[in-house]
């Protein structure tokens, strides 16, 4: 099987990593995701496809580590699916927040080039914002200790 | 007034034969041109009307399509891949892994950024002189005509008030409040109209790209581009660049040369072409720099609205010279800026519904890192480079400037995006957390726009690869006129000065043609 095909289990994980990061009656799980999926994974570099089905896996499978349960991100609440995600944004394994962060980013590429989306980023709100107290800020002197010394090769 | 636009861009109506497709080739070429430029970025694009200007028929290799204006759509994924090398998807590795965008189309990186111009500092060129053996070849009066003639052909001007864009006056206004020099950029810019879509190809050809300027004319010139054809190698005989062997999907482009091979093929692609043609040196490769960026976003107290104005429209050098950082502004298209908002789920979905209100700033990092460029797996482009302390303590400063202008502009909220603080950050005494923040470059997202460096310019053979005439130290009439050749980087955005390099070494190689055709 060809790395960039992704499995129907993969797929699956995938469906729910995408629905977790934008859910809801308005969410990405209205809109063809699982050809999205297939046309970016046939069309970039094979190294971002590893990484990209990595991530999958490090989702799907992250209940077990986040919340100690023996179940996969589809067996969640919506609730819990956030808060799995929010924390594997968090980890402190560089990989693991950065793969997590490109699943973040491919699943942005679909649904916020979706013009129905795009119209409600740019609506005006109708409701006044609460103004934020006025503070003065004084700007920071730039630093003599990184003042650029002659660069020698 | 805004400039009226012609019907017709300047990509449409191309002399007859001026562009051969490699993508639709069905045979095998061999063609013969005075010189060959290989890339048709800002380097190549400039070189190639610069010989054709001077009389010289020129071959022009491009390894990505010629994508017309009238093509040119506002959905980033489908432009990523279209105009971008490796679809946007390449990245610098090291402690910390960095995406790399490079455009790989006619025109190059230009169809893709913002069109900022800046001349080359003095302290750059002084810097050049005074510690890698530049000396007189490569002084600011021998630049100036070229920067005055490329300021004349491709419009440079300062952002017109009524495109500047809300995002981009906030950054003015508070910087200056602030006591931070601010002022609009200076662009190519031919009737701007604030589509904000510089970096998915402008839709109007209002922003002077090569695809849309130097391009065509150097065509109408006389001058022949084949795109979708991959450089593999120049054909060096007898210590001397004869020609260019090329590939377009099945078949082989041989163009010879009679007077020269010039590489324009940008900072990571040139190296390699160069040590697949058989150039050792052991500089090749070698003190590839960068200006990595950080994005800090802010949710602020009134309507924003990024999809109006100048992409980059403001920009800051106020700490270039002490702290090596540049501040500026983007409009980022909302499907990049999203996955720059913090939070999943109905947090994100809380923060997307108040877009209008978002305002992106950015910092540039004149790094003093040097990395190596090499060829790597399946012959692609391999690139290591990690981040020194003081670069991360450069962005950690710059970073906690961006919040505070955020916060003096009417910031609700800052998002950071550094890794071990706060993802939001919702009063100006949080700042401090960024002043102290970590100096390890795995917690901020960098990307690396500017490339530098990896073909280096000087008198020893030794230690650079281009000789003080732009031709390199190994082999006779093979030049390289890109980026590559910088022995550092800037500290300001590069494409002027590497079109007015480019415009200067192409104008000395043409003249030293014609002197060796009299003798």
């Amino acid at each position: 099987m060809s790395p960039r095909t992704l499995t129907r289990m993969e797929m699956a994980w995938a469906l729910d990593a995408f629905e977790a990061i934008f859910p809801g009656p308005q969410g990405i799980g209205t809109m063809n995701v699982r050809e999205y999926i297939q046309a970016t994974f046939a069309r970039i570099p094979l190294e971002p496809v590893i990484g990209l089905r990595l991530a999958i896996w490090i989702v799907a499978l992250a209940p077990l580590f986040v919340l100690r349960r023996f179940r996969t991100l589809h067996g969640l609440t919506a609730e819990e699916r956030e808060h799995v995600l929010v924390a594997l944004a968090a980890n402190p394994v560089y990989a693991v927040r950065q793969l997590v962060l490109a699943l973040k980013a491919m699943a942005a590429l679909l649904y916020a080039a979706d013009p129905a989306v795009r119209a409600r980023m740019f609506a005006p709100r109708a409701e006044a914002l609460p103004l934020r107290k006025k503070t003065s800020v004084p700007p920071p002197p730039p630093s003599k200790e990184h003042g650029r010394a002659a660069k020698v090769a | 007034m805004l400039q009226r636009l012609p019907d017709r861009h300047p990509d449409e109506n191309l002399p007859e034969g001026a562009v051969v497709d490699g993508a639709s080739l069905g045979r095998d070429v061999d063609e013969a041109y005075d010189f060959v430029v290989i890339g048709s970025g800002a380097a190549g694009a400039v070189a190639a009307h610069t010989l054709a200007s001077a009389g010289y028929s020129v071959g022009i290799l491009e390894e990505g399509p010629w994508v017309k204006t009238r093509d040119f759509g506002d959905d980033v994924s489908g432009a990523f891949q279209q105009l971008m090398r490796g679809s946007g998807l390449q990245v610098l590795k090291g402690r910390a892994y960095m995406p790399m965008i490079q455009g790989r189309c006619v025109g190059g990186s230009t169809v893709i950024n913002s069109a900022i111009a800046w001349r080359i500092p003095e302290d750059v060129v002084d810097d050049w002189r005074e510690n890698f053996g530049i000396g007189d070849a490569l002084t600011m009066r021998d630049l100036e005509p070229h920067f005055s003639a490329l300021e004349r052909d491709l419009h440079v001007r300062s952002v017109d008030e009524r495109v500047l864009g809300e995002n981009n006056r906030l950054f003015i206004e508070h910087a200056q409040k602030m006591g931070i020099e601010a002022t609009p950029m200076r662009r190519y810019d031919k009737g701007c109209d604030g589509t904000a879509r510089c970096l998915t190809g402008c839709p109007r050809a209002a922003k002077q790209g090569m695809s849309v300027s130097y391009i065509p004319w150097a065509l109408a010139l006389g001058a022949r581009i084949f795109t979708g054809c991959r450089a593999e190698r120049v054909e060096i005989r007898g210590g001397r660049a004869v020609g260019v062997l090329g590939r377009a999907g099945r078949h082989a482009v041989r163009l010879r040369a009679r007077r020269g091979v010039l590489v324009a093929a940008s900072t990571v692609q040139t190296p390699n072409l160069l040590h697949r043609s058989g150039l050792r040196s052991r500089a090749l490769g070698k003190h590839f720099q960068a200006h990595p960026g950080v994005a800090l976003g802010g949710l602020m107290d009134r309507r924003v609205d990024m999809s109006f104005g100048a992409t980059q429209g403001a920009e800051s050098i106020h700490f270039r010279k002490t702290d090596r950082f540049k501040l500026e502004t983007i409009a980022m298209p909302p499907e990049l800026a999203v996955a720059r908002i913090p939070g999943v789920g109905s947090e994100l979905a809380g923060r997307m519904a108040q877009f209008g209100e978002v305002c992106v700033w950015v910092v540039q990092v004149r790094a003093e890192a040097e990395g190596t460029v090499r060829e790597g797996w399946g012959g692609g482009d391999s690139v290591r480079f990690t981040l020194t302390e003081n670069d991360i303590r450069a962005t950690r400063k710059a970073c906690g400037v961006l919040a505070r202008l955020l916060f003096s502009a009417g910031a609700r909220e800052v998002w950071p995006g550094i890794h071990g603080l706060p993802h939001v950050l919702r009063s100006v005494d949080d700042v401090k957390l960024i002043d102290e923040g970590p100096l390890d470059p795995r917690a901020y997202s960098f990307v690396a726009t500017h490339l530098f460096g990896a073909a280096r310019m000087g008198p020893d053979p030794r230690a650079s690869v281009v000789g003080l005439e732009f031709a390199t130290h190994e082999a006779e009439h093979l030049y390289v006129v890109d980026s590559s050749i910088f022995p550092t980087n800037l500290g300001v955005n590069p494409q002027h000065s590497i079109m007015a390099l480019s415009r200067l070494a192409a104008t000395r190689i043409a003249s030293r043609a014609v002197r060796q055709a009299v003798a």
